[in-house]
């Protein structure tokens, strides 16, 4: 009975049902951040000066990174609703040596499109080209909260904290990091055809 | 173990209970105490440049006191006007009637009316407040760095605001106002995201939609607003800021500054329009909607009767919030916007005059025949409810691409909004406050004095905005320092006049007030628990402030909140009481 807890237990178990709604919700502005961005893409793109250019192969791999990320986070969390402890720790460790991965291949494309003198800003570069780093970089960013939340899902694996009635942890950050990896799918394809238009 | 005051004590030092407060009464009265005083600052501001409009080049001792360097000799600098009246739209829309507003009541309420102990999240909730305080101080310290504040007007639009070379605002200025917001956007987010959640998940037993008041509904479709526009808003003000610090072209292309043509292609300044706009115009709403609410709460009880059509009140506010959403082009119209979009536009515009009327009529009906307390929250409401209606009127000739091309950029738009969205929200936060000072204070406001401001603030009002249109419609255009150069405006000298003396009285008056706020906290009159014989559950709880509201059990709801003089039964009948045998419910 809510009124045998004292008030900071209250506020606890609260939380706790609150947490997923408002990942959910806060996901939803993201959409939206970058809804305006690529509506902004949408509007630039009819300028005359319009420059397109092909992504790097390394995008490619990225994309692959954070699939297999996304799989192998999943497969972990299923392993810890079923009680299976072991393996979820190796699971976890390969998702954030995935993400890691990812951010290492996004890195290698944005810096061949420097060599290839695509640049973000200055005189030599093109809204198209500021928009292609706005938009990679920002999802990075993104995905720096993703790999934090990662990094205390593992450790907590780790420490043995989670177990079949414990893993809303798990859950959230898996949640996000779907989030991020659907995410960077869209960018990619939205991109892949801006910058050929 | 119950949750007794006692024991609610033990765990709360100062830091704790005032300042890093979790509980939502609390975080409303520091929305309020904050959001009040930038409100205080930004009406300050606007009586400043009054001052300019109604005697051009006349010396004020008041400038050389306030403003400093800003008005060397008494007399305001041209570009300093423009950046009082930056920061008067900026302060006003944001701060005062946003998170002020929104913040107050929002979190004052939610909780206590839906039957929850707190917000989802306390701290998220403790968060957004210190977000915005921040954001606060950023916007204000803009106002003493060289070059002074941002002055490209509120809406901010680029070149003016992605060079920082462009005018003496454009510089430091400019770049605090986007920090400021960029702060302010975050706080409005999360706090967002809190009062949906909220509402969502921890409604007390029996507390279905149907049964939720209007206020709830108005804050949640306002959260809702808030979480689809403010990113959009934050991706606008991102770009920005890289055109202004990196070198991109987002906004700019083909700009001369001094003769000398800058090297950025390719952008457009009209993207920049279309994204602030996307927010610009559910902004309206995240103004009037939680003032609407506050009225609806506030007509019924104070009229003894039942909203009039509560299930229509709600479909008018989703349809509301929803049309908000496709309307931002009719800010747009003389951008070169192709004439088939316009006629678009101009439909979506003046659909939302069906669910606006909806509203109004049936706030009129609730009021008729009602047996009506004429409060000083009554008086405010119905205050909004004529604010509502005359600049809603005059919305429907901007709303229409054909008409609003003439008006234009003109002072008709400047008492348009001012009436509609300004004037509205203002009087739905001040019955707000009158209604619910009660609830936050444990006293009662002084009602005599609540009625002389109310006359004052209305006539006021109504005497500054009304004229307006006059001007707009003689094509007098907004944000000039002075029309003193132009002889078809000589005409116009007095109006300016009378509506800055208009200004000034209302300024004034707004120290009653002040007065009877802060004289009523010390020395007002003891509340009762339910002084209004209202019926939402925020009524139910003890006068002097818990965390976790009820003492003991959250109370179970069982009908909805206005059964008032329902026939046959008692005056009126909080949501907490069952049915009788019998009673079959009002909705």
């Amino acid at each position: 009975m809510e009124n045998n807890l004292s008030i900071y237990n209250y506020e606890f178990s609260e939380n706790k049902k609150a947490k997923e709604p408002l990942l959910w919700i806060g996901l939803v502005s993201i959409i939206m951040f970058f809804a305006g961005l690529t509506s902004a893409v949408i509007v630039s793109s009819t300028s005359s000066t319009w420059k397109i250019f092909t992504l790097p192969n390394t995008f490619w791999y990225s994309s692959i990174a954070i699939i297999i990320s996304s799989i192998t986070f999943q497969l972990g969390y299923s392993f810890v609703k079923k009680n299976n402890l072991l393996l979820p720790k190796l699971l976890f460790i390969s998702t954030l040596i995935l993400g890691f991965t990812f951010v290492y291949f996004q890195y290698e494309g944005l810096s061949y499109l420097y060599q290839q003198g695509i640049y973000a800003t200055g005189n030599k570069s093109t809204t198209s080209s500021s928009y292609l780093y706005v938009l990679t970089v920002l999802h990075i960013f993104h995905l720096f909260f993703g790999i934090i939340s990662l990094g205390v899902v593992t450790t907590k694996s780790l420490m043995n904290k989670y177990n079949s009635s414990n893993f809303l942890g798990i859950k959230l950050s898996l949640t996000y990091w779907h989030f991020l990896g659907i995410l960077w799918l869209y960018l990619f394809m939205f991109l892949t055809i801006m910058m050929s238009k | 173990m119950d949750i007794t005051h006692s024991e609610h004590k033990h765990h709360e030092s100062f830091i704790s209970k005032y300042l890093f407060s979790r509980d939502h009464k609390m975080i409303a009265k520091q929305f309020m105490i904050t959001g009040f005083t930038m409100g205080f600052i930004g009406i300050i501001m606007s009586v400043l440049f009054r001052l300019q409009l109604g005697w051009p080049g006349e010396k004020f001792l008041i400038n050389d006191l306030l403003l400093g360097s800003w008005a060397n000799g008494g007399v305001i600098a041209p570009d300093k006007y423009l950046a009082l009246v930056t920061m008067h739209g900026t302060i006003m829309v944001f701060f005062m009637l946003t998170a002020g507003l929104s913040g107050t009541f929002s979190n004052l309420l939610i909780p206590l009316q839906i039957g929850a102990r707190d917000m989802a999240s306390g701290f998220i909730n403790m968060l957004s407040y210190w977000i915005f305080f921040v954001s606060c101080i950023v916007m204000l310290v803009s106002l003493g760095v060289e070059g002074g504040a941002a002055s490209s007007g509120w809406t901010i639009y680029p070149p003016l605001s992605a060079l920082p070379e462009a005018i003496p605002g454009s510089g430091l200025g400019m770049t605090l106002w986007l920090v400021s917001m960029a702060l302010f956007i975050t706080s409005s987010l999360i706090g967002s995201l809190n009062y949906i959640v909220t509402i969502l998940n921890l409604r007390t037993k029996g507390m279905t939609f149907t049964r939720l008041p209007l206020t709830i509904w108005s804050f949640l479709v306002t959260a809702i607003l808030g979480v689809l526009s403010f990113p959009v808003l934050l991706s606008a003000v991102l770009l920005l800021v890289f055109d202004r610090s990196f070198g991109t072209s987002f906004y700019l292309s083909d700009i001369y500054i001094g003769g000398q043509a800058l090297e950025r292609f390719g952008g457009s300044p009209i993207l920049f329009e279309h994204l602030f706009w996307f927010l610009g115009h559910p902004e309206v709403y995240i103004v009037l909607l939680p003032s609407l609410g506050i009225t609806s709460e506030i007509v019924s009880t104070m009229s003894r009767k039942p909203i009039f059509g509560y299930k229509f009140m709600i479909g008018s506010i989703l349809a509301i919030g929803g049309l908000s959403f496709i309307v931002w082009g009719h800010h747009m119209f003389v951008t070169g916007m192709n004439p088939f979009l316009g006629a678009v536009f101009t439909i979506t515009t003046l659909l939302i005059a069906i669910p606006s009327a909806i509203k109004v009529f049936n706030y009129l009906t609730t009021l008729w025949r009602g047996n009506i307390i004429f409060s000083p929250a009554m008086l405010f409401s119905i205050g909004l409810i004529s604010t509502f209606i005359t600049g809603g009127l005059t919305g429907l000739i901007l709303g229409d691409a054909t008409l609003d091309i003439n008006v234009h950029d003109t002072y008709f738009v400047v008492g348009h909004f001012h009436i509609v969205m300004g004037l509205s929200a203002v009087f739905g936060t001040f019955a707000g406050v009158y209604h619910w000072f009660p609830k936050m204070f444990g006293k009662m406001m002084n009602n005599t004095w609540g009625q002389i401001h109310f006359w004052i603030t209305i006539v006021t009002a109504y005497g500054v905005f009304f004229p307006m249109h006059f001007l707009g419609l003689a094509g007098v255009p907004r944000r000039y320092y002075t029309n003193s150069s132009f002889p078809m405006f000589d005409d116009f000298v007095n109006l300016n006049e009378i509506i800055s003396i208009f200004a000034i009285i209302a300024f004034i008056g707004q120290f009653i007030f002040i007065f009877n706020f802060l004289y009523s906290i010390f020395k007002g009159r003891k509340a009762s628990q339910n002084p209004w014989s209202s019926n939402t559950l925020e009524w139910t709880t003890p006068v002097e402030h818990i965390h976790g509201n009820w003492p003991g059990e959250i109370p179970e709801v069982h009908r909805w909140p206005y059964d008032y003089n329902k026939p046959g039964y008692e005056e009126f009948i909080p949501q907490n009481v069952p049915l009788k045998k019998g009673e079959v419910e009002s909705v």
